[in-house]
């Protein structure tokens, strides 16, 4: 997409950081202060869920989440296509290093082991008599599927990612390799579960 | 077990383009979400990710946040 077809303030910030040294570095503060702003304020609107995060190491994970979203930002200009206004594409960088960062810093202390005793809370209890045990059956049915059917890798994220909850951010740091990597080893395990229940006669249960 | 753990386990059925592609769609559908206009089709299948996939669940939900926040400021 030519700039022609972009709105006016997303050209500007095109025609800026592509400008002249002065120009350039001039939009490049304004850039990282707006990502800084918009990484402090997802911090804010996420405290709730990282209350174990010091104040001080919260600022800090801020500024590194705005240096490397602007990085990112630079990086990828040229394959900024208009869909949505500039700012709202940079923001985007931010909110999503400013997450990893505090996800992962919220399970720094944390295991990631499975938790053998998801398979007695996942047996609901409150329904009737009959609900009760076709309820039991399916959850041995899954816990079947997951140990017969899942490598052993998409078994450990499976247990990790869809049982214990654990933040696929915190099981990409842990394994060295992206979200984009985990979720689709997540999806795949899921897809093949989903095939077994079904082949084993509980199409009818699954979403 | 409910349909919504079974959801949450299994994730919702149907096609998924995953992290990346999704994360390439999310700017346009906060956009759009954010103007109040309709949700188009070419969204049906970064809906479904946020469906099944927390993380960026969360990340769309604080773009948005974001775009709020800021439509707040223009209107003072």
């Amino acid at each position: 997409m030519s700039t022609a077809a972009l709105d006016l303030e997303s050209s500007q910030w095109l025609r800026d950081l592509n400008a002249n040294d002065a120009e350039r570095n001039e939009a490049i503060e304004r850039l990282h202060a707006l990502l800084l702003r918009v990484a402090r304020a997802e911090a804010a609107r996420r405290r709730a869920s990282t209350s174990q995060v010091r104040t001080e190491e919260i600022d800090d994970l801020c500024t590194q989440a705005a240096s490397d979203a602007l990085m990112a930002v630079l990086a990828k200009l040229d394959t900024y296509r208009g869909a949505a206004r500039f700012t709202t594409w940079a923001c985007k960088f931010a909110i999503f290093e400013t997450s990893s960062r505090l996800r992962r810093q919220a399970w720094r202390d944390r295991n990631v082991e499975p938790d053998e005793s998801i398979w007695n809370r996942l047996a609901d209890t409150k329904p009737h008599a009959l609900r009760q045990i076709e309820n039991e059956q399916l959850v041995s049915a899954l816990h079947r599927a997951i140990d017969e059917h899942l490598t052993e890798r998409q078994r450990l994220v499976f247990r990790s990612a869809a049982l214990d909850e654990v933040p696929i951010d915190v099981l990409a740091e842990r394994h060295g390799t992206s979200r984009g990597a985990i979720y689709k080893m997540l999806h795949d395990a899921r897809g093949k579960l989903r095939r077994a229940l079904i082949d084993a006669g509980y199409g009818d249960h699954l979403p | 077990m409910t349909n919504f753990d079974l959801e949450k386990l299994l994730g919702a059925a149907g096609a998924d383009p995953g992290c990346d592609a999704a994360g390439e769609l999310m700017d346009a559908y906060c956009e759009a979400i954010a103007n109040g206009g309709p949700v188009a089709p070419q969204f049906d299948e970064f809906v479904r990710h946020m469906r099944n996939c927390t993380a960026c669940r969360e990340d769309t939900e604080g773009l948005l946040a974001i775009l709020q926040q800021q439509k707040e400021s223009d209107e003072r």
